[in-house]
Order: C-alpha cells, then structure tokens, then sequence
C-alpha cells in the first residue's frame, strides 16, 4: 500500500462530500497480499500462557498495599502498560499487543487461579481450546498465585453465597460461572468520545470533575479516589502508546525496506499522537480505537469488549479524508481489514468445564452496522457494507459481525449481509430494530439511547458508553428445574427445592405446570442472590478505573462501574433448555393427562431408569440377527462393539448397528414409550400453535420470575434467552426428560427448537420460534438456523435468505444467525481436523474455529437440523 | 372467489420453504398418483393412487407390536420384517402402533379447505419473497377437480401459483385447469416417442400436444429436463427438446435438473426394485456442456430448478 498520502497533514477543507449514490459499488472486492500475510502468521502458532500481566500486577499489589483499592488497580494497569513487552508484527498497520505471542493469553489471578494450577498439565493435552505452557510460566505463576491467596473476586463471591444457592449451583440448576471465576467484560465504552477528544480530553474531564465537587461532601473522598486513578489509568494508556511509537521509530532505523520503513514511521507518528489527542484522520482513528480495544482488554480479561457501532462512529473521519482525497477506498479497506485481523489476535485461556461452555476461542467482540441513527433515520453508509467486506476478505471469527435490520434497511445491505452469510462463517448475526428498540423503551432508556443500542457478546443488546449490563450474568437450566418438579423438588437425593406433590399425586396438567412455577420462583430467587454475591465481589475487589473512564456516568457521579458509576445497569440471566421444557410439558399433557397413553407413574418410573438404559438387560433378553441385508462388515462392527467396548454399548446401541434386532425385555417397553413421547406429542418448531403456545409459556414464566429482581448497582435483573453453548453442559446433568431426551444429551440452544425436531423446515421453525416474546427477553434471544449452501446458490438464494429474515422480523423475532455448510464437510472435518483448520462455523453467539471445539460441541452442531433442498 | 372448500384429494405431503421449484419462497403440496412411472422419479410413492405403507428399516426398534395389530397377517417379522401387499388392506393399525415412525403411511385424503390452513402458515414468507404455491406429484392434473378448486382457492387468498407437471392429461383436464396457475414448470423428458414409452410408461404425443395447448394460454413456462445418464443425456437429444421449446410460445427458458439418487432408499421402503441401481450422477462439467448446448440454440437455461 502507498502511504505517501497517508502521511499528508491534514487540512481543513470545504464540504464537499457526496455519498455514493450506489451502495452496490462497493462489493466484491480481494484481500491485499499484506492481509494474508497477518492471517498466516496468526495462526501459525498454538495459543500459549504468558506470564508477565500477573507478575507485574502482583508486583504493583504487592507495594500498593495501603492504598485504596481503585487507585491499586489504576496504578497495577500502569505497572503493566510501562514495563510489558511491546511487539509490533511483520506487516501490522494497526499496532498493540496484549501478549508477546500471537493469539497468546495473559493470566488475570485477581479474579480466579487456583482452577490454573489445577489445570497446568492438561491444559496443552485438553479436547478443545488448547493452551501451551512452559515450565518456566507454571513456575513464575505458582509464585504469584501465593499473594493471591483468599484475595479474589471469586473467594469473596463464595463467602457471600447462601448455602442453599450453592447447592442449586452444585446441582446443576444454574452457573454463574463466567463471572464467577473471571472479568466481568460485556460493555461497550464510548469510543467516539475517545476518538474526538483523545485521553488528554478524559484526564482534562476528570480534573474539572475534581475541581467542581464539593470537597466538605462526604463523597468527595470516594470521588477523588476514583477520579485520580481514571487519571492515572488515561495518562498509562497514553504512555502505552508512546511506547510503540519509539518501538516503530527503531524498526524503521533498522529496516532496509524503503516501504515498510515509511509504515513504520506512519505508525510511529500515530502512536505519538493518539489516543493522547483526537484522531485527525480515518487511520489514526482506527489506531486510537485498538489501543482503547487492547488495554480493556489487559486491564480485565472480562470477554465481549464489543466496538459496537463501528460504522457510525467511525464514519466521520472516513468520509472526511474520502472527501478531502486524503485516502482512497481501497486504501480504507486494507486498514479495516488490518483491525480485523488484530481483532483475532486476543485470547482468553478458560477452565476446561467452562471451554464446554464458551468453545473455540471464542472473545465476542461484536461489531454491528446498519439500523437507525438517534433521530429514527436510517443509518446505513459505505463503513457499513466495508465492515461486511473486511469479514469477507479476513474469514475470521472475530470480529463477531452483526446487522441490525428494520423496514427502512436497504436491500443492497441486507444481500451484502446475506453473501457473507453464505461463505460459511456463521456471521453476520442479524437483529430486528422493530423488537430491540420497544424492549429496551421498556426497561426505561430513552428513545434516543435505545434507538442507539449495539450489541454486546452473545446477542445481548446495550446502549453503548453508558451501560453496565452484566449481560452474560448466569445460565439457568430450566430443563433441571423440570426434573426437580417430577421429583418434588428432590435432586440427587437431596431436597433443593421446595415440596410441590409427588409427580403421581397430580390430577390435572395446570397442577403440574404451578408446582413447575414454583419451583421457578424459588431457584430464580437462589439465582439473583448468586449473581448478586459476585457482583459485589467485583466492586469491591477488582473496579477498572480505566475502562469506567470511558462510560458514563462514572466521571459525573465519580464511581467506578462496578460500583453503580454507570446511567443504565443491568444484571442479564439466560435461561436455557426452553424447547425441552415445551415439549416435556407438551407429552406430559397430550399423553397423560388428554389421552392417557400413559400414567404418571409408567413416565416417571421409565425417566428414573433413563428408559431403561439404566438397568440390567433381562435374563430374557436376547439377540437376533436378521441375516438378510446384513452385510459382514456390519456384523463384525455391531461384534467388535459388543465385545471390546462391552461396558460401553447397551443393547439400544447394539440394536441400531446393522439390522440386528435386540428384544429388549421390560427394557424394550421402557424405550418404546420414550419413541411414544419423541413421536406422539407435538414438537416445538413445527409450527404447530398447541405447543408453541406452550413454549412461549415457558419462557414467560421464566422471565417474569427474573425482571422482579434489582441488583447492588441501582439496576434491575433483565432476562435472556441464549445458551453461549451452555445447553452441552446444563444437558450433560440433567436426567431423562418426559420429550424423549436421554439423561445427559445436550439441551436446546437459546429459543431453537431441539436438534433435529424441527422438521418442516426454516419457515416452519422461525414461525414457530417468533411465537416466544421477544420483548420480554431484553437481555436477547437467540436462534439458530443451520443451511445446506444448495438452499441459498445464486442471486434468488440470497434473495430467500433475505426474505426469511424479514419474513421471521416481521413476526417479531429478535435475533437469527445461519451456519452455511454441509453435514459432509462438517462430519469430514471432525475426522481430518488437519484439513480444515480454517473451517469457521457459528456456535451459539458467535463463530469459532470447528476444529477446536470439543467434540460433544462438534456433534451438536452436526445435529441441528439442515434445512435444504 | 368461489371455490369447493370440502373437494377432496389424496395428498402425500406439504413442503416448506421450497426454493427450487418457482420463485420465492413456496410450499409446494404433492398431489398422489401418476400416470407415468419414470424409472428415475425420485417419489415413488407418488405413483400409486392410493395410500400406501413404507417401512423405514433403520427407524424399527424391533418390538413387534405391528405384526400383533395387524388384522389379516399381512405382516411378520421372521427372520426379518415384511409386508405382504396381497393381504395388506392399508388400515394403518400398524402405523399408529408404531411409535418409532419405522411404518409409515404415505398418502391422506385432505379436502381443500385443509390444504389451504397447513399453506397459509406461509402467508407472510410468499409475500416477502414473491414466492406462492406449487402443486406437484405425481401428477397434480391426475386429481383434475381437486387441483382446479385448490388453485381457485390459492388464487382467492391472492398467492402466487404454479404447477409442475408431466403434461399428461386430457386437453379438457388441463384448459379446465389454467386460468388458475401463473406459472407452469412443464416436463420434458424425451423427444423420441419410442424411448419416453420405454423409460415412462407413456408415449410423449400427448405431452408435446398440451405443451402447445399451455403456449396458447400466454402463462409463462419452464420447460424442465431431468437428465438422466444414458437415457437423454447427449447434446442431440437435450438440443432436440430445447428446439421444441422454442416453438412454444411462452416459454422463455429451460431447466436441467441433473440426475440424483436422493430417492433411492424410498424404494427400498416401499418393496420396490430401484431400476438405476448403480448408475452415477454426472459431473458438473458435462451438465455444463448440456447447458451450453441449449444456451446455443437461444433458450436461456439454469442448471436446477
């Protein structure tokens, strides 16, 4: 790329800017040669551990022990941005690392590190989401862990808990693990602020807030606390940055490429400038976001640091030096495309229960384009399609790309939106203006901010630079509390839950369902004071003053985040397992109670057995071979199955190799009524009312339990409906359900309909799934839908794909995503992981590499449904 | 706009979200029984006029309850499962039974008004993407009353329509039919009288006459080839048939629609012997060759519906 204009000064011209009449232009385009490059040496390293965050926080603790913890905390970030390892790499426009090594993690001991030492030796040998770790780094942390010892966020979280929140933990019912054991993340700050008036403009705003309070105030002491660190923490960004551009001035002394020197010498003259001052220049702009982007993300290892509107935010300064010739579109696209590698160069090393949770690397950084601007006008301009091409052209997973749609977004965007779809990627996640806009109205933003929201993590929708969502705040695992409901509020032989009646004991379906509203009450009440419990851990243990920089209204009320600084705060629990619990509900009231198929106690007793997986075969049971179709290798594979894993197969295993017909015994009625229940009763998805009507019940009483409920910081719980991929593990503990599912398998994701039950199709399926609330579940809903690339060839493909949007839109659906892709390619890629390492699908929230995630994720995702012709 | 709500009709199923077969997005709702048996058709159980029982062996758990609800012994599992269609009288006892969805009946006598309230879930779909209905096979003009009333009364909810059809039937069948369709995907499988006996069962003189009749009306139509390996796959024979099409008016492009094997285990289900066992699907690049081959006689041409 030629930089000489790049490095013009800028001057200050007329408008004379005219946007392009034709959006339609700006598709299509190829990656420079410069971007493979950047992806090729990304990803030519497995992740490792890296050190020195933890050292030189702890070093920092260790000699600020009598200071206030918020000015600890300001003075532990600066510690870190003087002294850690600064890394320009080969090819980088966009600089600053978070760790020496590409897509490496740093270690974060202020939240959570005993679960690191327990992990040290499997970390590199786990199914999914592998880190490398030297011996050298295990030793370095075992050292700084012993500071730590009874002093995180985490410890004090489990000392505040009831007893009884932390059995329904153990239990299985809900986990609150993601804050629990790490940052807490899920926000977006005011980049635009940053961009106008630069970090002198922050540290200058924080010294009138000092100088303006009332010193005789009791508050004062406290203000003055959080607004000296806030100026501590500005003045260590800005330092950060000056760093790199000594770093760059060096390089380029060194460098005996004429080109790449005049890059280094652009760099360094953009570090030195932002994000001290404002960004004069599109590139400058975008260097003054990453550093806000990176030094979040040292400062806390909270995940879903989402950019948010980057397209409005950005757009001014793009427009300017496209007006004034300063830089050409082409030009612009190689620097975004640049940011989007960077994007992918963070990491976050996690639990090894946790990966199964939060699989394939994933940091949720979201980034949305398109939708309305403040005034209800609509917001769509060129960043907007060049932020769809930059994910185009990189095919990476983050960032997480996301459309906001309503009627007035163009078509030419949303079949821009809808090529993107069909490269596979899972991305981008489109959501609906017409829902997100009234339900955030409804928790009390104003219409401007809400018509300004962005999304965060997941699907979590926010309005950015003035909320402290705690988005991602628990899963709550309604299929469990279901399974306590038929066993009296009973759980691995303990009594959890309050006594509703013995499951034979009920004469009527609407008995059932109030003992199954009661027990939600309860556990939603052990819920709240679990998240409430780590949400004041964090506020007294670990505030980022630095990150509360850039969010109001922190600097006005002088309060960290994690203390109420913020305007709007929220604590957002998602429920998971809706379908199951739908079409549990659906069986137990059409084949009980309406038809009576079934007794109750027939049901409960075939769950209790797992339908009859759980006991022995019968003396009477025996094995038939039908010879006839049966070929030899099918007979030595259903033998080697018996014989060599014979602990493993049950006769239902045995049955389903070749065409071997087992009689089961009492066994076989066992599974003939779990066929009843899979196939008898309506499923969710079908769009069939009786059931779906049922689901939407569902969620309701889920999310009218939660929105009751207030949280330490001044705001109210907001529920959601997502499962990040939480519906594997909240599956794997819990028992056979009345739907027909097996103990263990996983549960359904977000308000999807249960893998594989939906068969009549998308139209079907997103009739069915906008029949739930959406308005309700504020804090975001989420739905899947899985394509064979056939169902969407050509220009009439994108074009259907675009008309289900709409047409799921129209029904008041909140938020749908698509995985592109052949059960072919993804069963072959599960077998020859070498083949595709590059294979990006959508898991949940987000896209992550099919590769590393764990295999029960991998088989869930081959499961949903393909919806082709 | 008039149309006999309670007209009956035997339905083997309603498809969603189809996108190959018309424009939008459509459901497309097969009409059971034909009067061709294509060696290649890819719904057998399409053919046969009447309800008919498949078995899905990989479904069966085995617990013999079929053979217990049967009535007249037509089914026993020694060594192995079977169906005697002899003594099979198609009550579906076996069916309702069966828990595991291994039995399943395929056909169901719906009326109209039926039809209309599984399709108008759709509504909203066939609006945001121009798309509507299909009625298809079998052979949709084979039911020629319930056909006419279930277009009648798509047309009366304002839908789009189109009808994919063989192209067998009587002159009267068909003009009593098209008032009502919008568009017509009419197929085409041989210009050789001889051969199209051979592979179908019927002779195409009637096909290419009602062709003509279809032209006459000024719907638009697609002509749609499936081609088959051997049968009707040489440049010659797909040049022949795109030269017929030109001559009718209204048609303004040609499908290929390549061979697949997607429906060969529904032979299986139903006792039947699949008569292309073994023969390969072509590759991209020879279906190329056909379409460029017809593209050279002036008739736009798509590969798949």
């Amino acid at each position: 790329m030629n930089l000489t204009e790049l490095l013009k000064i800028p001057e200050e011209k007329g408008d004379n800017c005219k946007m392009p009449a034709e959006f339609s232009q700006l598709s299509n385009s190829l990656p420079t040669q410069r971007i493979q490059k950047l992806i090729d040496d990304l990803y030519s390293v497995t992740p490792e551990i890296e050190a020195e965050r933890a050292i030189l926080l702890t070093e920092s603790y260790k000699q600020t022990e009598s200071y206030p913890t918020i000015i600890r905390r300001a003075m532990a970030l600066d510690n870190i941005l003087s002294k850690m390892t600064i890394v320009i790499r080969d090819n980088e426009l966009i600089v600053g690392n978070l760790t020496t090594k590409p897509r490496a993690s740093q270690i974060f001991p202020e939240f959570s590190n005993k679960w690191i030492v327990d992990e040290f030796d499997t970390l590199a040998k786990r199914t999914g989401d592998v880190f490398l770790i030297s011996e050298d780094t295990k030793q370095s942390l075992r050292e700084v862990f012993k500071y730590w010892d009874g002093k995180t966020t985490n410890e004090l979280a489990t000392e505040l808990m009831f007893p009884e929140t932390k059995a329904a933990m153990e239990a299985g019912v809900f986990t609150v693990g993601n804050y629990y054991f790490n940052g807490v993340g899920h926000i977006s700050v005011d980049y635009a602020k940053v961009l106008a008036k630069g970090f002198n403009g922050i540290i200058a705003e924080a010294e009138e807030a000092i100088a303006k309070a009332d010193k005789s105030e009791p508050d004062y002491i406290k203000k003055h606390q959080f607004l000296t660190a806030v100026i501590i923490a500005a003045k260590a960004a800005i330092k950060y940055a000056k760093r790199f551009a000594e770093l760059a001035r060096k390089l380029a002394a060194q460098t005996s490429d004429a080109q790449r020197q005049t890059e280094l010498l652009q760099i360094a003259q953009n570090c030195e400038w932002v994000p001290a001052n404002p960004a004069r220049t599109f590139y400058e702009a975008l260097q003054s976001f990453w550093f806000v982007q990176a030094i979040i993300q040292i400062e806390s290892n909270g995940h879903s640091i989402s950019p948010m509107r980057f397209d409005q935010y950005m757009y001014p300064y793009y427009k300017k030096d496209i007006s004034e010739g300063r830089i050409t579109q082409e030009q612009a696209q190689e620097l975004l495309d640049c940011l989007w590698v960077k994007f992918n160069d963070v990491n976050k090393v996690r639990d090894e229960a946790s990966t199964k949770a939060f699989g394939g690397y994933p940091m949720f950084q979201n980034l949305i384009v398109g939708g309305q601007t403040v005034d209800g006008v609509d917001a769509t301009n060129e960043l907007s399609f060049m932020c769809l091409e930059a994910t185009a052209h990189t095919k990476l997973p983050q960032p997480s790309i996301s459309i906001r749609v309503w009627n007035k977004t163009p078509d030419e965007l949303m079949l821009k939106a809808a090529e993107v779809t069909r490269l596979g990627l899972g991305m981008p996640a489109y959501y609906n203006d017409e829902v997100i806009i009234p339900s955030l109205v409804h928790r009390g933003l104003s219409l401007a901010d809400a018509r300004d929201y962005g999304i965060i993590g997941c699907v979590e929708p926010q309005k950015g630079g003035k909320t402290e969502g705690w988005h991602d705040a628990a899963f709550f695992n309604t299929a469990k509390v279901l399974e306590i409901t038929i066993n009296n509020g009973m759980a691995n032989g303990k009594q959890l839950g309050p006594k509703t009646g013995e499951f034979t004991s009920f004469t009527s379906f609407e008995q059932f369902m109030d003992a199954y509203r009661e027990q939600m009450k309860y556990f939603v009440s052990l819920l709240v004071n679990a998240d409430n419990c780590v949400d004041i851990a964090h506020g007294e243990r670990a505030p980022l003053p630095f990150l509360s920089s850039m969010v109001d209204d922190c600097i006005a009320k002088g309060k960290s985040l994690q203390e109420g600084g913020a305007h709007y705060n929220f604590t957002g629990p998602q429920g998971v397992g809706i379908a199951n619990v739908a079409d549990s509900l659906m069986a137990i009231k059409k084949l009980v109670f309406e038809e009576k198929k079934v007794t109750l106690a027939e049901l409960k007793e075939a769950l209790d057995t797992n339908f009859g997986s759980c006991e022995a075969p019968k003396s009477g049971a025996k094995v038939n071979l039908n010879l006839n179709n049966l070929t030899q290798e099918a007979l030595v594979e259903a033998i080697t199955k018996l014989v060599l894993e014979a602990n493993k197969a049950s006769l239902e295993d045995l049955q389903k190799s070749a065409n071997i017909k087992v009689d089961l015994g009492s066994n076989g009625d066992k599974e003939y009524l779990r066929q009843m229940l899979e196939n008898r009763a309506p499923k969710f998805g079908n769009d069939i009312d009786e059931v779906d009507e049922l689901a939407r019940e569902v969620a309701l009483i889920y999310c009218r339990e939660v929105e009751k409920y207030t949280n330490p910081r001044g705001g109210r719980f907001q529920p959601g409906l997502y499962p990040v991929s939480a519906n594997v593990p909240m599956g794997a503990v819990t028992g056979a359900t009345p739907d027909g599912r097996k103990a263990g398998e996983p549960l359904a994701d977000g308000v999807s309909p249960v893998s594989g039950r939906d068969k009549k199709g998308p139209t079907a399926a997103v009739n069915s799934v906008a029949k739930i609330d959406h308005h309700i579940a504020s804090n975001g809903t989420l739905f899947n839908q899985k394509f064979h690339p056939s169902a969407l060839a050509g220009q009439t493909g994108l074009e259907n794909l675009s008309a289900l949007v709409r047409g799921y839109f129209d029904q008041k659906g909140m938020h749908v995503q698509f995985n592109v892709v052949s059960r072919e390619t993804l069963i072959d890629a599960q077998k020859n992981p070498d083949k595709y390492k590059n294979l990006v699908v959508r898991v949940a929230g987000y896209s992550a590499h099919f590769t590393s995630l764990d295999k029960s994720i991998q088989d869930d995702i081959i499961k949903r449904t393909e919806h082709s012709l | 706009m008039e149309y006999e709500k309670n007209a009956k009709g035997m339905v083997f199923d309603i498809q969603r979200f189809s996108v190959h077969d018309g424009p939008g997005i459509r459901s497309i709702v097969f009409l059971k029984g034909c009067p061709l048996s294509c060696h290649w058709c890819s719904n057998p159980e399409s053919q046969r006029p009447e309800k008919q029982i498949m078995f899905i062996s990989h479904n069966c758990i085995g617990c013999g309850r079929c053979t217990r609800a049967c009535p007249t012994g037509a089914l026993t599992f020694n060594p192995s499962f079977s169906l005697d269609h002899e003594k099979c009288q198609r009550c579906g006892r076996c069916v309702d039974v069966c828990f595991s969805n291994a039995l399943n009946m395929s056909g169901e006598i719906q009326t109209v008004e039926q039809v209309l309230q599984e399709l108008k879930k759709d509504n909203l779909h066939y609006r945001r993407s121009g798309g509507g209905i299909t009625l298809s096979g079998g052979e949709p003009l084979f039911q020629p009353n319930f056909a006419r009333e279930l277009l009648k009364g798509c047309k009366a909810k304002g839908w789009h329509t189109a009808i994919e059809t063989t192209g067998f039937a009587a002159a009267s069948v068909l003009e009593s039919i098209l008032p009502w369709v919008d568009l017509i995907l009419l197929d085409i499988k041989h210009m050789d009288g001889e051969k199209h006996r051979y592979y179908t069962g019927q002779p195409n003189q009637v096909i290419l006459n009602n062709a003509r009749i279809m032209g006459s009306y000024g719907t638009p139509i697609i002509i749609r080839v499936p081609v088959i390996p051997n049968v009707n796959d040489s440049i010659r024979e797909i040049q022949d048939i795109a030269e017929f099409a030109l001559s009718i008016k209204g048609v303004k492009e040609l499908h290929l629609l390549p061979y697949h094997r997607l429906g060969e285990n529904k032979y299986q289900y139903l006792g039947y012997n699949y008569k292309l066992k073994g023969i390969e699907p072509h590759n991209k690049e020879s279906i190329r060759n056909l379409q460029k081959a017809v593209m050279e006689k002036g008739l736009a041409c798509k590969i798949g519906g």
